[in-house]
């Protein structure tokens, strides 16, 4: 939405709104909100895999983000400093709900490449071409919690292994495993999906 | 629908109904008789409102209200009923709340209004308006008439529509399945528009947004005049479309213009900042 | 190499650090190579998740209260409108109107199918002049829906500066080429928003 960070002929730009905010303006907040709700929202969906809880997760961070705004001195970008805190509300929630933040036994990956050794020599169907995102959207909230949050971490939101490895408290290595592993279920949801449109036509 | 198949229908609505009445519930049930394309109106601020085609020159409705708090108002004159949940004092969301399951004639002309409460409305040939705030709207099986959606931010889905559709909304997203006419035209802000066609018909296909993404999938076969444009968002095709000569500037990756097959379809990807997305469907 | 070592290594060669001895196998195994294909694709689809959907409007509701709540917005609340119902039905249709009715203009002189043979760039059509989006009826149309709860009115409040945005954003891009049927496409839609908007608002006023 590079659009929204331009001023729009004498309304705000997010410095601005920053400074704005600190004062206690309720329209710089709502312009703060405006401007990063998708991104927010969208990453708390992708890990929760719940609109009710996105949405609590989404209001929690926005909260955290403005109690703390005073204290924003523009060290590093808005968006990121907003999104780290997202992150961390998000993977907070998981482990208070006891859900896997990442799969830590990596003796289950005997169960995983089982399957992937089944697929082996079976008949070619790629996928390759392009991916419906609908499609992708439902494969990943299909994907099992731990491999959901890597994957999103990942491959949705740019995050490194390093980066990862240290907010979910994992090593690097079994970010990366547990990664390669999420792509391989989502390629197998991907083609179960495909295959049954392929027979209801 | 046979009278007979009508008849085991609305008995299977009302059972399903009577199994969820709970203690404050108030049904109502009514019958009318109509000559054809009669004019068919319902207002319902809270609740939902499922419209479904049964026998010719019929309106069944089954209203469950929620409580004393509202009540129906109907009225027939000629061709026409009218159908309005008329809120008391001291109604809320909660208690505002009817639902409706009304059987018309297939060639009926329906308006259907609704604040937040779902909108469905199934097998129909006439002309279809609804008017929504926030509740989810939706579009199955309808062929014929005039399909005119307006919502502020529920979610709009068609799925295997022919005719003249126009929809608007605000913050609702809008899917689109087998969707074809000679006027396809949607006007979304930042809901985004998905379309998954043939874009059939000879027919014009806008879709315009401010923010939202615009994703239409068709197939390898589709003939069709594309002309897609964003500010600043990117637009992206799998296609290789025959260049021609567009109205304005084809510039990088934010506009492209071309044909497929013989044209026979105009279709406008026009989007202020959302990306665009013209894809090849995968058989 | 066989399928089964390949695979195994995979996630390496994925982060870069692959073998020659895989580059070999990949050359040779169509079932490997379309593997590797295919975990690139959905890694590269995977972004376009990113902002792939938006909260409803009772999240700021929700978050707008507490805000409040906590002392963090701090402003002087506003004195209330004088009533405007009887005067503002005919004089917001004006300014409205009159921007509609020189984009419907807009429309009739707009040529046939751009599929014809027609020198679309040499469209004439008149200019649009940039009105200001009208935001003195946009606070009385507010005075209208104040009544309605709460959720209602911040949503109806979030939709109207959505609909303004969509009009100053149309009308910046028709500064620079009157002409451009983009453009004037775009500011169409916006101020057809902005009126389905208004309308939407005395529908229900009339209703209540």
């Amino acid at each position: 939405m590079t659009d929204a960070k331009r001023p729009r002929g004498n309304k705000l730009s997010e410095p601005e709104a920053i400074e704005r905010a600190k004062q206690g303006d309720a329209e710089a907040f709502e312009f703060l909100y405006n401007l990063h709700k998708r991104r927010v929202y969208s990453l708390c969906l992708r890990m929760t895999g719940n609109t009710a809880s996105a949405e609590d997760l989404t209001q929690e961070a926005f909260l955290q983000l403005f109690r703390k705004i005073g204290t924003f001195r523009g060290e590093s970008a808005f968006s990121t400093w907003l999104h780290r805190m997202a992150v961390n509300v998000v993977l907070m929630q998981l482990r208070k709900k006891n859900l896997p933040v990442v799969p830590i036994d990596e003796t289950t990956e005997g169960e995983e490449e089982g399957t992937i050794r089944k697929e082996l020599g079976a008949p070619d169907e790629r996928l390759a071409g392009s991916i419906d995102r609908l499609q992708l959207q439902r494969a990943v909230d299909e994907l099992p919690p731990g491999y959901r949050t890597i994957f999103v971490l990942h491959d949705v939101e740019g995050y490194e292994h390093n980066e990862i490895a240290t907010m979910v408290g994992c090593s690097i290595g079994n970010s990366k495993s547990q990664l390669h592993k999420a792509r391989i279920k989502l390629r197998d949801l991907l083609r179960v999906n495909r295959a049954e449109k392929a027979g209801k036509r | 629908m046979s009278s007979g198949k009508c008849a085991a229908t609305v008995t299977a609505m009302l059972m399903l109904v009577g199994a969820s009445l709970g203690a404050e519930n108030i049904r109502k049930d009514l019958h009318f008789k109509v000559g054809k394309r009669p004019m068919i109106s319902i207002n319902n601020p809270y609740g939902p409102v499922l419209v479904k085609a049964g026998a010719a020159h019929e309106v069944v409705v089954t209203a469950i209200l929620h409580s004393d708090r509202v009540e129906l108002d109907q009225s027939k004159s000629h061709n026409r009923v009218d159908i309005v949940s008329h809120l008391l004092p001291g109604a809320d969301p909660a208690s505002g709340i009817v639902e409706y399951e009304i059987l018309v004639p297939p060639d009926a002309n329906l308006t259907l209004h609704s604040d937040n409460g779902r909108v469905r409305a199934e097998k129909l040939q006439g002309d279809l308006t609804v008017a929504a705030n926030d509740g989810a709207i939706e579009v199955i099986d309808c062929a014929g008439g005039h399909v005119h959606v307006r919502t502020l931010n529920g979610m709009v889905s068609l799925n295997n529509v022919h005719g003249h559709v126009e929809i608007m909304s605000v913050g609702g997203d809008i899917l689109m399945t087998g969707v074809t006419g000679t006027l396809v035209a949607v006007n979304s802000n930042s809901g985004k528009i998905e379309y998954e066609g043939d874009f059939a018909g000879d027919g014009e296909y806008a879709f315009t947004s401010h923010t939202g993404n615009i994703e239409a999938v068709a197939p390898a076969y589709a003939s069709i005049d594309v002309l897609a444009r964003s500010t600043n968002g990117i637009v992206q095709s799998d296609f290789s479309l025959e260049p021609k000569h567009a109205p304005f500037l084809v510039r990088g990756a934010n506009s492209l213009s071309g044909t497929l097959g013989k044209a026979a379809s105009s279709v406008k990807l026009f989007s202020f900042s959302g990306r665009i997305r013209l894809k090849k469907r995968q058989n | 190499m066989n399928c089964l070592q390949f695979e195994n290594a995979l996630s390496d060669y994925l982060e870069g650090a692959g073998s020659s001895e895989q580059q070999a196998h990949l050359s040779s195994c169509s079932a490997c190579s379309s593997l590797l294909a295919d975990l690139n694709l959905i890694s590269a689809e995977a972004s376009s998740l990113r902002e792939s959907d938006g909260p409803a409007p009772h999240v700021w509701t929700a978050l707008e209260a507490q805000l409040r709540r906590e002392g963090l917005i701090r402003e002087a609340s506003r004195p209330l409108l004088p009533d405007f119902l009887l005067r503002w039905k005919t004089a917001w249709l004006v300014p409205v109107a009159a921007a509609l009715l020189i984009a419907v203009g807009i429309k009739l002189y707009q040529a046939p199918r751009i599929g014809d043979n027609q020198p679309l760039a040499k469209n004439v059509v008149p200019r649009v002049p940039v009105a200001p989006v009208v935001s003195v009826d946009d606070k009385d149309i507010l005075t209208t829906v104040a009544s309605r709860p709460p959720a209602q009115v911040a949503a109806y409040r979030n939709d109207l500066d959505q609909a303004n945005a969509f009009i100053r954003d149309a009308q910046e891009s028709l500064k620079n080429d009157p002409n451009d049927i983009y453009s004037q496409q775009l500011l169409i839609n916006a101020y057809e928003q902005k009126q389905m908007l208004y309308r939407l608002a005395v529908d229900q006023s009339d209703e209540q």
